[in-house]
């Protein structure tokens, strides 16, 4: 067992197998998904309880920032990528024929492993997806902007140079920056594919706390490497492996008293 | 030895000689092109010899050396040359501009070192430049002003010769534009009068009462090209009102008009200051000025304009079609065997001989596009053909196909040089394809759209075998864009630098004297093609620095 300060430790009211309707973001049913003739997910079900913290932990290529990835439909990106079964958001499939995709990631934002912004200024990242939405007002977007980078506390380094390019900023502010421009269009639901794993480790603190703060107004879901910070983070744990939900209950649960064997082997650094 | 070969040095010896070789041709040509291009310019010493040929008969010679070779003795007496004293084993032989076209029928002479008796350079000799029958080298002896022979002593001659030449050629100068814009546009309007009849004569709709609009309006365009030839010929008369006597080489005195003499130079008393003002002066109106006869002699303006206006134009519609054809290709299109077959055919495209596209050209857009458009469009003025013969518009198109695969090439290679992650960012933010392709991949694609655009523009610039189907002309009596409506003609025949090497090089019936233009010429284009890269390099580099992230 790692040595985690127990006080950290998140405890959890909730049933996740029969979480109610109302307290559900996100429901996966039965999800396989193949590469071709590879199959990268194996009948994945579970549910994602709103405003909390979810993580995927696993070792590498276990599948984990794929299904991060069908939240939002991003694998629709890949070549070959086949999917079967459901993805509920709101009671609706996202994988139906009916839905708008552009609509669905404005729902579902997503925050990638590199920081990506756009070669554009500060302010003008910000406020893309507003733009988007054919928002032009200055003075709308002028208030996102300030809410969105108070949110993800960045507003106070960059206040007096919001029209430089954003290449200018450093690594972790660049991510900061990349989950600013991520709520500035309020999402329900926040994809974070290990977000802090380009970063250092001062950048990963930072966005670590700034993490907790989300869950106040937005359904996280994160993908990571580092166990430890799932612990922090995180108030629900989903453990996987070879592309198959092995575990998957309160953080709390699944750090100290594992059900299943590969669980406790991987928690304990045998293996992954 | 086997040491030195394993440690590589001849392997970097040879790279280095490989790029030493190319700097070397590339500087070398650029080099001779500039210098005798522009020692052109360079105003010569005019020398007068006295001659005396091998059956005794004396005469003298005033011109420039232009060139001098070596030729064996042997040579000249097997041609049937009887030497007085016998020579050495070479003689040293000059080619001499004498000018004076319409006196001594060659204004090119060799003469051989054996026959000089004397050189020298005479201070009051003067070079005057005529706007026909070239230059015209002798003594000026005196100015006749209205008539009336002016008595002058000699530093005054020259100065009152300046004089009278500077106002003959104001005078000149607003006769030319007088006839080029007002009455160019006189008859422009009485044109479109004329077409006008014929489309409503045409449409069935000549009415009698419009037939009389139509006569009245002529009547009074009439009316005002006579008052403006009226004044054209004043201008002309009093241009020339004036004249020089000048006493040639033959010691003959030859009276020339001054409304054909363009400028004087007594060259043998310039300073080096002299020297180096005349040179910018010849630089200058070879640049600005139009060509006169048949392209030998004046500047080279309509041609400059030529080649930077259709090539702007071709510009202006390959990068649109280029880049969007690119875009379908690259983000669109399934990858399959079809799309790589495309792919390979447009790269292909580009190995094409350009004479090809130049037939082309001539049978797609100016015989089937550019008749269509007559019979639609510009029906009254048939037979003649408005855009159903080469034009500036063709030529831009035939060489935008031509310079397409370029274009293509380098947008794909920026479309596919753009991290994934910044559009997957874009999608992620709810953009649709489209609009990731909008707002950020096309301006992060554009400094390779840039590239792709400053190849296609050294491409075309320096392409004349198309040009020669579909617009280029030896002589353009105007310019695509000017004063009347609608301004821009792009119907218009077209000068172009290179036709123009081409022209004056080969087809000029003055070869000696078209030499050094063709050098000068081509140093032009050379010129102009690195201005107007270096213009393009300069926007990318910009937009380099605008759009530029952190991978690359």
């Amino acid at each position: 067992m790692i040595s985690i300060d127990s006080t950290a430790m998140k405890t959890n009211n909730f049933d996740l197998a029969n979480l109610s309707q109302n307290d559900t973001a996100l429901e996966i049913r039965n999800l396989d998904l193949r590469y071709g003739d590879k199959q990268a997910l194996f009948n994945v079900s579970m549910k994602i309880p709103k405003m909390q913290v979810t993580a995927f932990i696993g070792p590498s290529g276990c599948g984990k920032s794929t299904l991060l990835r069908c939240i939002n439909r991003m694998n629709d990106l890949v070549d070959n990528c086949h999917i079967d079964g459901e993805i509920l958001l709101h009671g609706q499939n996202i994988y139906d024929k009916k839905i708008d995709v552009a609509a669905l990631r404005r729902n579902v934002g997503m925050v990638f492993q590199r920081p990506n912004p756009f070669p554009k200024s500060i302010y003008e990242n910000v406020v893309y997806g507003l733009r988007l939405q054919g928002i032009n007002n200055r003075r709308e977007l002028d208030e996102a902007a300030e809410r969105s980078l108070r949110g993800a506390a960045i507003w106070d380094e960059v206040k007096d140079r919001l029209h430089d390019n954003a290449f200018g900023l450093s690594g972790g502010q660049q991510q900061r920056l990349v989950i600013a421009r991520a709520i500035a269009i309020e999402p329900e639901v926040l994809l974070l594919d290990e977000p802090t794993s380009a970063l250092d480790p001062i950048s990963t603190l930072t966005i670590e706390e700034l993490i907790t703060e989300l869950k106040t107004k937005y359904t996280v879901v994160i993908v990571t490497h580092n166990m430890q910070q799932a612990a922090r983070v995180s108030d629900q744990t989903a453990f996987m492996y070879m592309g198959e939900l092995v575990e998957y209950a309160d953080t709390n649960t699944i750090f100290t008293t594992p059900k299943k064997r590969k669980t406790e082997d991987y928690i304990t650094g045998r293996y992954g | 030895m086997g040491k030195w070969v394993k440690s590589g040095s001849p392997w970097i010896w040879m790279t280095g000689g490989a790029v030493s070789i190319s700097l070397i041709a590339v500087l070398g040509l650029l080099l001779l092109i500039a210098w005798r291009g522009l020692s052109y310019f360079w105003p010569a010493t005019i020398y007068q010899w006295e001659l005396e040929d091998n059956t005794g008969a004396r005469s003298t010679l005033i011109g420039e050396i232009y060139d001098r070779e070596e030729v064996p003795t042997e040579r000249l007496t097997a041609a049937g040359h009887v030497f007085k004293q016998p020579p050495g084993e070479f003689v040293t032989r000059y080619l001499v501009k004498t000018g004076n076209r319409e006196f001594v029928g060659l204004d090119f002479r060799w003469i051989l070192a054996t026959d000089i008796i004397s050189r020298s350079e005479p201070a009051d000799v003067a070079m005057l430049e005529r706007a026909k029958n070239g230059n015209f080298y002798g003594y000026p002896v005196a100015v006749i002003e209205n008539g009336k022979r002016l008595e002058l002593k000699n530093d005054a001659l020259e100065s009152s010769l300046m004089e009278h030449i500077d106002r003959a050629v104001a005078l000149s100068d607003k006769a030319l534009s007088l006839q080029k814009q007002d009455i160019g546009a006189i008859n422009y309007k009485i044109e479109k009068l004329r077409l006008k009849e014929r489309r409503y004569e045409l449409d069935g709709e000549l009415t009698d009462s419009r037939k009389q609009e139509l006569a009245a309006a002529k009547v009074a365009l009439e009316q005002d090209y006579k008052l403006l030839e009226k004044e054209l010929f004043a201008l002309r008369d009093e241009a020339a009102r004036d004249s020089v006597i000048v006493r040639d080489m033959r010691g003959v005195e030859v009276e020339l008009k001054l409304d054909s003499v363009l400028d004087v130079t007594y060259v043998n008393h310039l300073g080096l200051m002299g020297k180096i003002g005349k040179w910018f002066v010849g630089l200058g109106r070879f640049v600005s000025d139009d060509p006169r006869e048949a392209n030998t002699e004046g500047g080279v303006f309509p041609a400059i304009f030529g080649t930077v206006f259709m090539v702007l134009l071709m510009a202006i519609i390959v990068t649109p079609f280029g880049v969007i054809a690119a875009i379908y290709l690259h983000e669109y299109a399934k990858k399959g065997p079809i799309t790589k077959m495309i792919r390979i055919a447009v790269i292909n495209l580009a190995g094409v001989p350009s004479i090809v596209y130049g037939v082309f050209g001539l049978g797609f857009f100016v015989y089937m596009m550019g008749g269509s458009i007559d019979q639609l469009f510009y029906a009254e003025a048939l037979p003649s053909p408005t855009f159903g013969s080469p034009g500036v518009i063709w030529s831009a198109l035939t060489l935008a196909i031509l310079t397409l695969p370029v274009v293509i090439v380098s947008t794909e290679e920026g479309l596919s040089r753009i991290p994934s992650a910044v559009r997957q960012g874009s999608l992620a933010l709810g953009a649709t394809k489209a609009e990731t392709l909008w707002r950020i991949v096309i301006p992060m694609a554009s400094p390779a759209i840039m590239t792709g655009l400053i190849l296609a523009v050294a491409r075309a610039a320096g392409e004349v075998a198309p040009l020669m189907l579909v617009g280029v002309v030896k002589l353009a009596p105007t310019l695509p864009l000017d004063l009347n409506f609608p301004f821009v003609h792009l119907e218009r025949k077209f000068m172009h630098l290179g036709f123009h090497i081409y022209d004056v090089g080969f087809q000029s019936p003055n070869v000696e004297a078209a030499r050094p233009l063709v050098y000068a010429t081509s140093f032009l284009l050379v010129t102009v093609i690195v201005a107007l890269n270096l213009t393009a390099i300069s926007v990318r580099n910009h937009l380099r620095e605008k759009y530029r992230s952190l991978e690359h």
